[in-house]
């Protein structure tokens, strides 16, 4: 009797837990953003929010919790339930706040659905005409010996870290000033007041079209379609990529039906023509991952910035 | 030229006009409402945006982000209670104003200062736009730390009562500033481990908290105490644009309107100083700066017009060189990306009647403000007509909703209280409430740029002294420390 009870439990939890996957979405789903109106991520969401609403037939509300950069918003998205109806954008910063130990989660702490768009990191310096690429820029900081200076977004934000790491794996002596905003940073590029910036495209692709930076480097898979004549950090002969990026994730525990329909909805509003032209001026690149590949993604991505944070700490 | 009669056909058509006009009243009813933010409007209607053409899309963000800093003014004069950081200075003189019965003439004056200060900037951006954009670039470290020193000085000049108390709570700002991660270490100080606090005390809890919840406190402590509960004046004069009024200033309008749209070209300023640092020029030029600070015209002149030519300030970094320099424009750069506009350079170029369009759709903004501003005026004035109790409870409403709607994070809202009580015993023992917040809206850029320019200088101080804007910005700074001073002492002896 215990036992059919107990079979009988459990068929009926499978049974409404299928239910639940069969009837979702059924009610509104909360999309955090964990930083202000207006940044990047905010700007990516809103770009997705309309053909995602379309492909899942509900209503997705945006909240940007902007708090603690980004630390807010991603501990009150994994602080809910893994029921579908609370999803938030995962980026590198969810890694180098974890390396900086400022927050109580990790990278295993979401489910990740999707990666919708990546960006390369760009190294881009003032105008000098001895800094017309890598080769020249190296052999001209060789021969004075200064340090280069760059600018980053914010102390232990993710070009902090990545401007670090490109000044060990180029032999570089990288001095790093870290800004209020990616923004300030490249204005102050501009202004000659530091030697160049290391960035994602978006925030520099103003600059360079105004020929007043000059892209060196990215380190991407591929080249960035916002800087075509770019070369990336391998073609260059360096064993070193890594890119930002921007996806869907949901706090741990997420019902692989409920996933499975969230994969479907990214694959069709990626082919969307509005949210296309969008990336682009952007400065993105859509590269969707999901599933198993996009496990190994986050793997590979997180390692490396969150040792080196954990490196700036100390 | 082809550009500007293309750009003119992209304006002039009804539904464009119609949605600028819409976008202008949402903004003015936001900005009016405390805790609500111009940047905020803004995000609301952005997804709004995405299936229209550029020009009107923009047209309707601008329209809500004039609208949403005249409308701050509106709360500002009638309550005391800046809707917006940017009018705060406002306060000073609007609300002293109102509170003898001349709340329509207060609005009046603020309605054609803003409308003037609005128009300057949009002809100063159509045509100056890259010199001045230039201009903002030879900023470095140096030149924002001796630009925030010139706006620390300020607090001797709005410390109306007591120099030495306005300099306690200007301290008292700058020491809530430090709260959060240290900008150039990483290093947490006071956070306590609280996530909300890494990125430092948010502006709008403590601004709400200083000038409306404070005020609310007074009058709860006044109604129970059994005190006089101050009445709103039954007497109301006739609310309207004051035009003759306004224009006898045009020297202070010119100047407010000139600083005010440097200042905000300035990425990253600290946008609401200018209309500090306006006030401030006012008092210092004035033949009676002993009225300002007790209702005078002038003092709102001087931070009306200044915060509306603000906003064509900021949309110059924004436009031309693709560098938003406050939140409100990030948001609107945001909204030109996902139209898929890169705003820099190329836009002058590339699409030309575009830009265009988006300026002559700016002047078309603060012509629906002007209007909108016209016929409400008979409307606002109405606002001091209901009880002060029920009042003071609406207010409460809002403030709580604005603060937590701005990161969705009750702590902004334990925040908000703190500041509440700071600013009841701050305002009860005459220290004021406006040094505190430019303490807290300068500290973090004096102390950064300060770090900044002596890591790039290593470690050598002269820098401060050798690069020519630094060096012009602290001898002002010291020359109008001295001037104010001295401007004290003189108001104060005769009596002594």
């Amino acid at each position: 009797m215990k036992k059919l009870l107990s079979v009988f439990g459990a068929a009926t939890m499978l049974a409404s837990s299928m239910t639940m996957a069969a009837d979702y979405p059924s009610k509104n789903i909360e999309f955090i953003v964990p930083w202000s109106a207006g940044g990047g991520a905010d700007n990516v969401v809103r770009a997705l929010q309309p053909s995602l609403e379309k492909a899942l037939g509900t209503t997705i509300v945006v909240r940007n919790l902007s708090g603690g950069g980004g630390a807010v918003g991603f501990s009150r998205a994994i602080a809910s339930k893994p029921d579908g109806y609370t999803v938030t954008i995962p980026t590198n910063a969810t890694f180098t706040l974890e390396g900086l130990g400022n927050v109580a989660f990790t990278r295993d702490d979401f489910d990740y659905i999707a990666r919708v768009l990546v960006e390369p990191y760009v190294m881009a310096v003032r105008k000098n005409d001895a800094w017309q690429d890598l080769d020249s820029l190296s052999s001209d900081l060789k021969s004075s010996g200064k340090p280069l200076r760059i600018g980053a977004s914010g102390v232990g934000s993710s070009t902090h870290i990545v401007s670090l790491m490109l000044g060990e794996a180029l032999g570089l002596d990288i001095e790093v000033i870290p800004f209020d905003s990616g923004s300030a940073a490249v204005s102050a590029a501009m202004g000659g007041h530091i030697d160049g910036v290391v960035l994602n495209p978006s925030e520099v692709i103003s600059a360079i079209n105004g020929d007043r930076l000059t892209p060196i480097v990215t380190t991407g898979e591929e080249r960035s379609s916002a800087l075509p004549d770019t070369p990336t950090m391998e073609e260059s002969g360096y064993d070193f990529e890594l890119s930002q990026w921007r996806g869907i994730a949901a706090p741990k525990g997420l019902d692989p039906a409920i996933e499975a329909k969230w994969v479907e909805a990214v694959k069709q509003a990626v082919e969307d023509p509005q949210f296309q032209k969008a990336a682009r001026s952007m400065g993105s690149d859509i590269s969707p991952l999901y599933g198993e590949e996009l496990d190994q993604f986050v793997e590979k991505t997180s390692k490396p910035l969150i040792e080196e944070a954990r490196a700036i700490r100390q | 030229m082809g550009d500007y009669v293309e750009a003119l056909g992209l304006v002039f058509q009804w539904h464009v006009l119609l949605v600028i006009g819409g976008g202008t009243l949402l903004g003015l009813i936001m900005g009016a409402l405390p805790g609500l933010t111009a940047a905020m409007a803004i995000a609301l209607l952005l997804p709004l945006t995405f299936g229209m053409p550029p020009v009107m899309g923009m047209g309707m963000l601008l329209g809500t982000l004039c609208g949403a800093i005249a409308g701050g003014s509106v709360s500002a004069t009638l309550l005391n209670i800046p809707g917006t950081p940017s009018s705060v200075a406002t306060t000073l003189d609007a609300f002293p104003m109102a509170r003898r019965g001349e709340a329509g003439r207060a609005l009046g004056i603020c309605i054609v200062s803003s409308f003037i200060g609005g128009v300057f900037s949009a002809i100063v951006l159509s045509l100056l736009a890259p010199p001045i954009a230039d201009f903002a670039l030879r900023f470095g470290p140096a030149e924002y730390f001796a630009l925030s020193v010139f706006g620390l000085v300020i607090i001797a000049s709005v410390s109306s009562k007591s120099l030495l108390k306005g300099l306690v709570a200007g301290l008292i700002g700058l020491l809530i500033a430090t709260v959060g991660t240290d900008p150039v270490a990483g290093v947490q100080r006071y956070t306590f481990n609280n996530l909300s606090l890494l990125t430092g005390v948010n502006l709008l809890p403590a601004l709400i908290g200083l000038f409306a919840v404070s005020q609310v406190l007074k009058d709860v402590v006044d109604y129970f105490g059994g005190g006089p509960v101050e009445h709103s004046k039954s007497k109301m004069d006739h609310a309207r644009p004051r035009w003759v009024e306004t224009l006898r200033y045009w020297r202070v309008l010119a100047s407010s309107s000139v600083i005010g749209t440097i200042v905000g070209a300035i990425p990253g300023a600290g946008g609401s100083i200018g209309s500090f640092l306006s006030y401030d020029q006012a008092k210092k030029m004035s033949k009676t700066p002993e009225k300002f600070g007790t209702g005078h015209p002038e003092g709102i002149v001087a931070s009306e017009s200044s915060n509306n030519a603000l906003v064509g300030g900021a949309l110059i970094p924004m436009l031309t060189l693709g560098i938003p320099g406050e939140a409100a424009t990030a948001v609107l750069m945001g909204g030109l990306m996902i139209q898929g506009i890169s705003p820099g350079p190329t836009l002058f170029t590339d699409n030309g009647s575009i830009i265009y369009g988006i300026f002559i759709a700016f002047f078309v903004a603060n012509i629906f403000m002007l209007l909108i501003q016209w016929f409400g005026i008979q409307l606002f004035v109405k606002v001091l007509q209901v009880p002060r109790k029920l009042l003071m409870a609406l207010i409460l409403m809002f403030c709580f909703i604005g603060v937590y709607a701005v990161d969705a994070d009750i702590f902004n809202v334990y925040l908000m209280l703190g500041f509440g009580v700071l600013g009841y015993f701050l305002n009860r023992y005459d220290f004021g409430t406006a040094p505190v917040i430019l303490g807290l809206i300068l500290g973090p850029i004096a102390e950064s740029n300060i770090r900044r320019a002596l890591l790039l200088s290593s470690g050598d101080w002269s820098v401060l002294v050798t690069r020519p804007i630094s060096l012009t910005f602290l001898l002002v700074s010291a020359a109008f420390l001295f001037f104010t001073l001295w401007q004290n002492r003189r108001q104060t002896t005769p009596h002594s």
